[in-house]
Parts: structure tokens; C-alpha cells; sequence
């Protein structure tokens, strides 16, 4: 049970110009990762997701709260870091903006290991390990991003990331730009560098089935708020927050007979993070709102192993749908409905004319 | 549903559309024909650069930036409106036949305000005057459920978040009750449940007002669920085009098959239906333009360019080989 | 509301702003070479003469002290004296400013005619005749000489035609000038109802404005013409074609979109005219402020040329300030 990354009681606000008043971005969020663990973090836009990971790495300093690394803080001053020489990385969403185009990839690659003092020839063998680990030739170490088709772009990214040999990566919406077979090249990357080295990763997205698939636990964010934390097969399946089953009943499976049920269908959008309201922040958009949700924030509960829900009618919220692997039956459908290949490579019925 | 014999309400016939290059033209569209049939929504799935744009805009005559419609007709109320001359053309768009477009705050004019310029699509299609303009832009402002929309119409379009803006354009599309809609990405970047409401309002406005709607996605999963027919593009071709039912679980064209392998993200299944990336992207002179990618390819599909084949009332495919689920 | 306050705001500055460009001005003409003493006295001047006008201009006086002098004594309304003319500087340039004013105010009302109107025709038909035509306009204006070009027009207008009047200055000899209002003669003479200096004044403005008008007429037709085809290509234009909007309303929504660069340009240019009118002041003998600033940089007559800059800068800074209102009536954007 030793977590690599410990995050307790996070806080983040930001200050608006020209006026008091602040933007919560971040409202009290504790998770921890093990290690080689995927956590998946969810949410829509202002959910806060992307604020967290940029705690997490460095670019934001947290109004309150703390963050370990193996037990080390590393939240308060810029000082801390600097034992973690390239230990936690970050992947961007955008792979043409978050790489230079004036620089060759070979010198993007390489640039993380740049503060690390090593001589020229590791860091060149460390490039091309890191090259060859997302499955790129090698002589693309002289193009520049341009030359780069969106996906390759990606792999590059995440080439970047993985040059310094981290313990665990933040992945910021690493595919929500990418084409549907690029998307899912990206995640069979990461999930084999996973099993070779035993990287754990935060993936931030808001794409639920691709968190579904390469998450081992997940938690569900709204207005800076963990509401929903657990097991992915455990909250997918039969979701204790009304957030998040109204999150899952939006997800649409290309299969025209499957739908994930929910008694949740959410309407209007979502307030604004600046006067957050008293007690729970979903209150004015929730189909099981009572009279006490509005002026209580409701506390923890524990509904399973590791599986924890904010929430003061969990109960009949996990009661109003059965549990069901949707995902997981749409997996299975697909695989019927596709795999139809022998061993030999030919599917087994063509209709030729 | 199969194809019946009944009119279509619009038919686009052996479109080219093509980008005339320094040095040689590019193209994007290599003859689609697709028809819609009244209160019907056909959905168009495609990856980035098949084309989906350049098609959405040059049903209306209107092809992206140094496009050129090189050849095809499109028909509608009985007559081919690529022949018609600019300001007759000018009277359908937005009024019988109109868009909603993605990324609404960069199509919008940002010095007017939102109310201006929904109600002038009303001042100049049905020749209302600013009053009555301005009352039918409240209506359908309250009928795509915007929140306050009296004070909403005095916004300019950057104060809006992306669902307002999304539901402002979507507005603008419909308040002259058009007969067909085109539909263009038009929830992308939405956030998922802001998405749900969206495609609902269509759905139902669509339904109201018995218009026709080709909805235009990357998203497969919203087709499965939205649209009676799909059709899926390729490269500037339509590879595959059936009933929701057939395309989903019976589907036959080799990059229907590709598409559905990674939504599905079992790699098994997406090792089978794919070819490893060489990273040179080829352009495909003779033949199937998808059989560089093809893992079912023949020599006969480098040679000669697949007909398109009915393979059960209603189910068409562009392909030597189409997979079949019997 | 939010006018109001954006107006205050820019006013504050105004005075430090002012207070730097006179400065810098007094620094540069102390560093131009020439004794004022030596040349108010001519070649004859002995030691001794020149050293006690010196100390009577207060010249022997460390740079610093002649400034502060020099401000204070601005503040009372005293901007020095002519040695040349004799005059209190700011006599002369009330007289003088406004002649330079009417002149560029109306070359500029011509050159954004012209400018604009071609400018807009070439945005809309990119490989039609206008277009090409302004492509060559804007190139040669732009490296024509105005004091070249007025002279050939008066050569034309004057000598071989005899249409213009002759230049020498704003009326004709025999017409008396009106009573001073504005200063300007095309105002006045219409207060004043004496409707035959009228004609005059604006018989000898025909060729000034015109040289002037039309040299200028370039840059802002450049402008136009290239922020037009921006806007005309834009995601928002393209929209409203596909939602039929007829082209005439789309040009003119993407004219108030180019706006902002056209006021721009424009404001640049007014600003620029006010000095840089002053080859065509003294080829038509008109008596203006920027021909009175030269006559002071050469004969080293410094209180002229800080007078004008004065007077021109605070020009420019109203001309920007109200530049910069226009922005916030046009685009909504900038005032939060």
C-alpha cells in the first residue's frame, strides 16, 4: 500500500482581474495512485481535471492542501521538485501545439533529459530507447513535427514523456484530438509501456469509454469536487452519484441497441465556478435533489472496497438502474460482430463479385 | 429502412469537387451521390480529410476556401441548384436549406449582437420587418432552450459559452423552418451531456418541423443512436451506406469494420482490420482508394475502382470483397 | 458608461505623455549644431556682444535650468518668441495652425474617398480591373514625391490650362481675408457670408488637396483593400454566405470588422500630415505651421519648432484618444 502519489485536501483558486471575487477551480480533492496503477480522471469543462494535473506537475502552485511523492511534499515550494529529476511527466492534448516546429523530434525527445547532466551519448541512447518504445522509426528523429501526421505526433509526445523513465505520467485529454484509429493506437501504446515498465498514469479525459477501457480506478469530477471515486468496473457499472450516471447515460456506444441506462438525464449547464453554491454543487441540475442537499455539503460514503460516493441519496441512486457491464457487453458484441478473421488472415465468408 | 421508391427530397449525383493546386489539383471529393428522404436523418461518418466538410458545404454551392465543384449535380425541389445563378441560389441557403457549423464562436460576426443576427436571417428570408424579425428570434431562441433569452439576444457572440453559441447557430438554421438540414460536427468540442441535450433538440426540432437532416460526425457512437441510414466516407468516396441496423451489426466494407474495431478498443479485433502504419501516407491512383490500408486486399484492388454494390435491400458497398454476416 | 471612464482613463495619461515628448524635442533641438546668439547677430558680432545676448536669451544656463524655465513658463501660456518674426510664438502658430488643419483635414477627407472607395472595389472583385489598377496605384503613389507631384499639377492646372489660380497662398491678392473664427478660410468666409472669398479659398485649396489627397490616397486603399479580402475570407463572412445573406450585407458586416485597422491607418496618417504637409506648404507659398517649424529648425530658432511639436503632438494625442473611442463603440470585445 505504498501509493506513489498522495494528494489530500487540494485546493486552487484563481484570482479575476480587476475584481474580488475568485474562480474555484479546485474544491477539496484527495485521491492517491499506486504504482503501475491508471487512474482516470473525469469530468467536463470547468470540473477542474486539467487544474489538478497541473498541480501535480509543477505549473501551478495549490491554494491548499498537499501533494506527496513517495511520501516526499512536493507542493509547497519550487525547491521540492528538484529531487524528482523527470519522475512524474506530462503528456498535452494538443501534439502539433505542445511540440516546437522548429525543432527536429530527435531534440524534443531529448530535451527532458537535458537538466539531468548526462553526456551526450546517453542522452543520445536514451532518445532512441524512447524512440523505438512508441513504435517510430527511428530516422523520424531528424523530421520536424510538420512532417508528422497527428498521430505520429502524439507518439512523440509521449516519446518526450517517457525519455526520463518516470514513475508516473499525467495525461491530459492525450486523444481527444485524434482520429478514432490513431486514438486507439495511442492507448494500446500506453497500455503495453505500462506492462513493460510499470508506469502509472493519471489520464484526465472526458471521453468515458476510452477511460472505461484503460483505467483501473476512476474518479468523476464536478465543479472541482471528487463526487464519485472507485474501481472503473465498480462506478461504471453501477454508479452511486447521480453525476456521474447522468455522465454515463450521455455515452453512446456504436451499437444502435445498446444504451447505458440511468435514471439521470441531465439539463441545463453547469454553474459557474465562480460563486459556488452552499452545499452540494449539483444541487440545481439534480433529479434526486431533497431540500437538504441544498444548504449541506454532503460527506464521504463508503459503498465498497476503495469505492467512496458524496452523495446523501447514494443509496437510491445505486437502486433506481441495475448494474450493468455495458462496456464490456459491447465488447463482446464486437467482437462477434468482427472477428470473423482465421488464422490464415481471410475472413471466413467473402462475398466476392 | 429500406430504399423505398419514394421522391427524395434532395439527391446529390456524382459530386467532384477538387482544389486546384500550383501545381496540380487536389481531389477531395471523387463523385458521391447520396439522397436523403423527407423527415429522414442520414448520418455521414468519415475520419479527419475524407472530405465531410468540403461535402456539407458544397451541397451548397458554397465549397471551402479554392475549392471548385468540377462536376455533379444537386437536386432539389426538382431542379439542379449548382446550375442556379448566385442570388437565386442566395434565397434557398437559410431558408429551405441551411447549416449549423461547428465551432460556432468563430462563425458567428463578432461585432453584432446574437439577437441581430438571428433575427436577420428572418428579416431577409421571409421579408419580416425588425419587429416581427426580432419576435421570431425570441421564439426560436426559447425553443432551443436557451436560458433568458431576452437578455441572451443583446450578447455578442465570444460572451457566450460554447453550448450557447452552439444552440445560437442552431437556432439561426432553423427559424426558417428549412426543409434540410445539414448538420456539420456539429457537437464536437461540446461537452458530453451539454452534447445529449443538443442532439435531443435537434432530433425533436427536426421532427417538428418535418425537415430532413444529414448529420454530419466523427463519432460513430452518435450515429448509431441518432440517424435512421448511415453512410460511411472515405478519401472523397462513399465506401458504405445502409440502415443503422445493417451497418452496425452487419457491417461490410473493410473500413466500416476498421472504424468499429477501435471504438470497440480490443486490439485483437483492431490487429485484425488494420494494416501496421507504414507512415507514408499513399495516395491511391487506380482502384480502392482504401487498399493500401486494407487487410483484405487483392491485386484486383489496385487495379480496377469497386462498383457500388447492393448487398441487401437498402445496403450498399463500394468493395470487391464486402464481408458478410450470414 | 464604460466611455466615460475609458475616456478619463486616457486623459491622465495625457499630461506625462505630453511632458516626455517635450523633453525629448528640447534635448534634440539643443543638439542641433548653431549658435542662435551668432546667427540673431550676424558675422560682424564681436565676442563680448555675442556672450551678453547669450546671457540675456539665458543660454549660458545648464541644459536642465533652461528646461524647467522653459515649462514653467508654458504652464503661464508663454511658448517664447520668434526671433525671426518677432512674435510670441503662440501668436504666430494660432495664426498658422489652422491653415496647415484645413489643408490636411481636407487632403485626408479626399485620400479616404478615394482610398476607401477603391479599396472596397478591389476587396470584392480580386482579379477585376480595379483591383489591378489599385495594385499600381498604391505602388507608384507611394514613391512619387508630393512636392514633385504639386508641381506637376500646377504646370497642368495652372500654367497649361489656366484653371487653378496661381499658388501663392490661400486667397487671391485682392481678397481680403474674414474675421478669424477658426482660422480655417472655408469656415469662415461662410460665417462671415462673403461668399466670393469663398470660392477663392477653395480655388486655392483645389490643388494642394488634390496633391495631397491623392499621394495618400495609397496607404489607405492598401489597407483597405487587404483587410477587406481578410474579412471577406474569413470563417464569419463564409458563414453568412451559407446562410444566404445577400453580398451586399456581407460586405458591409465585413467592412465594420475591417474598420479598426482602416482608423488606424488613417489616424496615423493625420498625425503624420501636420508636419508632413510641409513641402506642398511651401510650394503654394501657404503660410503654414510646418513651413514656420522648418524656417525655426534652420535659422536655429528653437521656441518655433518646440511650439509646433507641442501643437502637433497634442493634436496626435487627440486623434488617437478619439481613434481609441472608436474602437470601443466598434468592437465589442475590447472593452472588458
Amino acid at each position: 500500500m505504498n501509493a506513489i502519489l498522495t494528494v489530500e485536501n487540494l485546493f486552487k483558486q484563481f484570482p479575476i482581474a480587476g475584481s474580488k471575487q475568485v474562480v474555484q477551480a479546485i474544491n477539496d480533492v484527495s485521491f492517491s495512485i499506486q504504482p503501475g496503477e491508471t487512474l482516470g480522471l473525469v469530468g467536463e469543462s470547468g470540473s477542474g481535471k486539467t487544474t489538478v494535473g497541473r498541480c501535480i506537475i509543477g505549473l501551478l502552485e495549490p491554494s491548499a492542501g498537499t501533494i506527496h511523492f513517495h511520501g516526499k511534499l512536493i507542493s509547497d515550494r519550487r525547491g521540492s521538485r528538484r529531487g524528482l529529476a523527470g519522475k512524474i511527466q506530462f503528456v498535452f492534448q494538443e501534439p502539433a501545439e505542445s511540440l516546437d516546429p522548429r525543432m527536429k523530434i530527435g531534440q524534443s525527445i531529448s530535451e527532458p533529459l537535458l537538466p539531468m547532466k548526462l553526456d551526450r551519448t546517453t542522452r543520445e541512447r536514451k532518445t532512441l530507447e524512447a524512440i523505438r518504445l512508441v513504435r517510430l522509426d527511428p530516422d523520424l528523429l531528424d523530421d520536424y513535427p510538420s512532417e508528422l501526421s497527428a498521430g505520429q505526433q502524439q507518439r512523440v509526445g509521449i516519446a518526450r514523456a517517457m525519455v526520463t523513465q518516470p514513475e508516473l505520467v499525467v495525461l491530459d485529454e492525450p486523444t481527444s484530438a485524434l482520429d478514432p484509429t490513431a486514438r486507439a493506437e495511442i492507448i494500446d501504446l500506453l497500455q503495453r509501456i505500462q506492462a513493460e515498465r510499470n508506469t502509472a498514469y493519471l489520464f484526465i479525459s472526458h471521453d468515458l469509454s476510452t477511460v472505461r477501457f484503460i483505467s483501473h480506478r476512476v474518479a468523476v469530477m464536478y465543479l472541482g469536487m471528487i463526487v464519485e471515486q472507485g474501481d472503473a468496473a465498480d462506478v461504471f457499472n453501477r454508479p452511486h452519484h447521480p453525476y456521474a450516471s447522468g455522465l454515463l447515460s450521455s455515452v453512446l456506444l456504436p451499437h444502435p441497441h445498446l444504451k447505458i441506462e440511468s435514471s439521470v438525464s441531465l439539463k441545463g449547464e453547469i454553474p459557474s465556478p465562480i460563486n459556488l453554491p452552499k452545499g452540494c454543487f449539483l444541487a440545481s441540475r439534480c433529479p434526486f435533489v431533497i431540500d437538504r442537499c441544498r444548504t449541506e455539503m454532503p460527506p464521504m460514503s463508503i459503498v465498497g472496497d476503495g469505492h467512496f460516493v458524496y452523495c446523501f441519496r447514494h443509496e437510491d441512486v445505486a437502486a433506481s438502474v441495475p448494474a450493468s457491464d455495458t462496456f464490456n457487453v459491447f465488447m463482446r458484441e464486437a467482437e462477434r460482430i468482427l472477428g470473423r478473421r482465421t488464422s490464415t488472415g481471410l475472413p471466413i465468408q467473402i462475398h466476392s463479385n | 429502412m429500406a430504399e423505398t421508391s419514394a421522391a427524395p427530397l434532395i439527391a446529390i449525383m456524382d459530386l467532384h469537387v477538387d482544389f486546384p493546386g500550383a501545381n496540380e489539383s487536389k481531389e477531395v471529393l471523387k463523385g458521391v451521390s447520396l439522397t436523403v428522404q423527407p423527415g429522414e436523418i442520414l448520418g455521414l461518418v468519415g475520419e479527419s480529410g475524407a472530405g465531410k466538410t468540403t461535402l456539407a458545404r458544397s451541397i451548397l454551392g458554397v465549397p471551402p476556401t479554392s475549392g471548385r465543384i468540377a462536376a455533379g449535380k444537386v437536386i432539389f425541389e426538382d431542379r439542379n441548384i449548382l446550375d442556379l445563378p448566385e442570388p437565386e441560389l442566395r434565397k434557398l441557403r437559410g431558408s429551405r436549406l441551411s447549416i449549423v457549423v461547428p465551432n460556432p464562436r468563430a462563425e458567428l460576426n463578432p461585432t453584432m449582437t446574437v439577437g441581430k443576427q438571428i433575427a436577420a436571417m428572418a428579416r431577409i428570408h421571409l421579408g419580416v420587418d425588425r419587429a416581427e424579425a426580432t419576435r421570431l428570434a425570441l421564439a426560436i431562441l426559447r425553443d432551443v432552450h436557451i436560458p433568458d433569452p431576452r437578455r441572451r439576444m443583446n450578447a455578442y457572440p465570444h460572451e457566450l459559452s460554447g453550448g450557447m453559441a452552439q444552440r445560437v447557430v442552431i437556432a439561426m438554421a432553423l427559424i426558417c423552418d428549412p426543409a434540410f438540414i445539414i448538420s456539420d460536427d456539429a457537437t464536437s468540442g461540446l461537452d458530453v451531456t451539454v452534447q445529449a441535450q443538443i442532439l435531443s433538440l435537434l432530433g425533436g426540432l427536426a421532427a417538428d418541423h418535418g425537415s430532413a437532416m444529414l448529420f454530419i460526425t466523427r463519432d460513430i457512437g452518435i450515429a448509431a443512436h441518432f440517424c435512421d441510414r448511415v453512410a460511411v466516407m472515405y478519401s472523397g468516396e462513399i465506401m458504405e451506406l445502409a440502415s443503422r441496423e445493417n451497418l452496425f451489426l452487419r457491417p461490410a466494407h473493410p473500413y466500416t469494420l476498421m472504424l468499429l474495431a477501435a471504438f470497440s478498443h480490443s486490439p485483437k479485433l483492431r490487429d485484425a482490420w488494420s494494416v501496421p502504419e507504414t507512415g507514408v501516407r499513399q495516395t491511391q491512383k487506380e482502384g480502392c482508394s482504401y487498399s493500401s490500408r486494407c487487410p483484405i486486399a487483392q491485386p484486383v484492388c489496385s487495379e480496377r475502382r469497386p462498383p457500388f454494390v447492393e448487398i441487401r435491400p437498402g445496403h450498399f458497398a463500394r468493395c470487391h470483397f464486402p464481408v458478410s454476416h450470414e | 458608461m464604460r466611455v466615460l471612464t475609458y475616456l478619463t482613463h486616457r486623459l491622465l495619461f495625457v499630461i506625462p505623455q505630453l511632458l516626455g515628448i517635450i523633453l525629448v524635442s528640447f534635448l534634440l533641438v539643443k543638439s542641433v549644431p548653431g549658435d542662435p546668439a551668432v546667427l540673431m547677430l550676424g558675422p560682424t558680432a564681436t565676442p563680448a556682444a555675442i556672450a551678453s545676448l547669450r546671457e540675456a536669451l539665458g543660454l549660458d544656463q545648464p541644459l536642465y535650468i533652461q528646461f524647467f524655465i522653459y515649462v514653467k513658463n508654458l504652464l503661464h501660456g508663454d511658448l517664447g518668441t520668434s526671433w525671426q518674426t518677432t512674435r510670441p510664438v503662440l501668436d504666430d502658430l494660432i495664426q498658422r495652425f489652422p491653415a496647415t488643419l484645413e489643408l490636411v483635414t481636407l487632403s485626408l477627407l479626399v485620400a479616404i474617398g478615394v482610398g476607401v472607395t477603391l479599396g472596397l472595389y478591389a476587396a470584392k472583385r480580386p482579379n477585376g480591373w480595379v483591383a489591378r489598377l489599385a495594385d499600381l496605384y498604391g505602388l507608384s503613389v507611394g514613391a512619387l514625391p508630393d512636392f514633385w507631384f504639386a508641381l506637376v499639377l500646377i504646370f497642368v492646372f495652372y500654367t497649361l490650362l489656366g484653371w487653378a489660380p496661381a499658388p501663392l497662398g490661400r486667397l487671391d491678392m485682392i481678397v481680403i481675408p474674414p474675421p478669424s473664427v477658426t482660422g480655417a478660410y472655408t469656415i469662415d468666409t461662410l460665417l462671415a457670408g462673403d461668399l466670393q472669398a469663398f470660392g477663392s479659398a477653395l480655388s486655392h485649396l483645389a490643388l494642394p488637396v488634390l496633391t495631397l489627397g491623392l499621394l495618400n490616397a495609397g496607404p489607405i486603399l492598401k489597407m483597405t483593400q487587404s483587410t477587406m479580402e481578410k474579412m471577406l475570407e474569413s470563417d464569419f463572412s463564409r458563414y453568412e454566405v451559407l446562410s444566404g445573406i445577400p453580398q451586399k450585407l456581407v460586405v458591409r458586416h465585413a467592412l465594420r470588422n475591417a474598420l479598426p485597422s482602416i482608423v488606424t491607418i488613417i489616424s496615423v496618417l493625420y498625425g503624420f500630415l501636420i508636419g508632413g504637409a510641409v513641402l506642398v506648404e511651401i510650394v503654394f507659398s501657404w503660410g503654414g505651421a510646418g513651413q514656420y517649424a522648418v524656417q525655426g529648425v534652420l535659422n536655429s530658432d528653437i521656441y518655433p519648432v518646440l511650439g509646433f511639436v507641442l501643437f502637433s503632438a497634442i493634436f496626435s494625442l487627440i486623434v488617437y484618444i478619439v481613434v481609441d473611442l472608436i474602437y470601443v463603440l466598434l468592437d465589442p470585445r475590447i472593452s472588458n
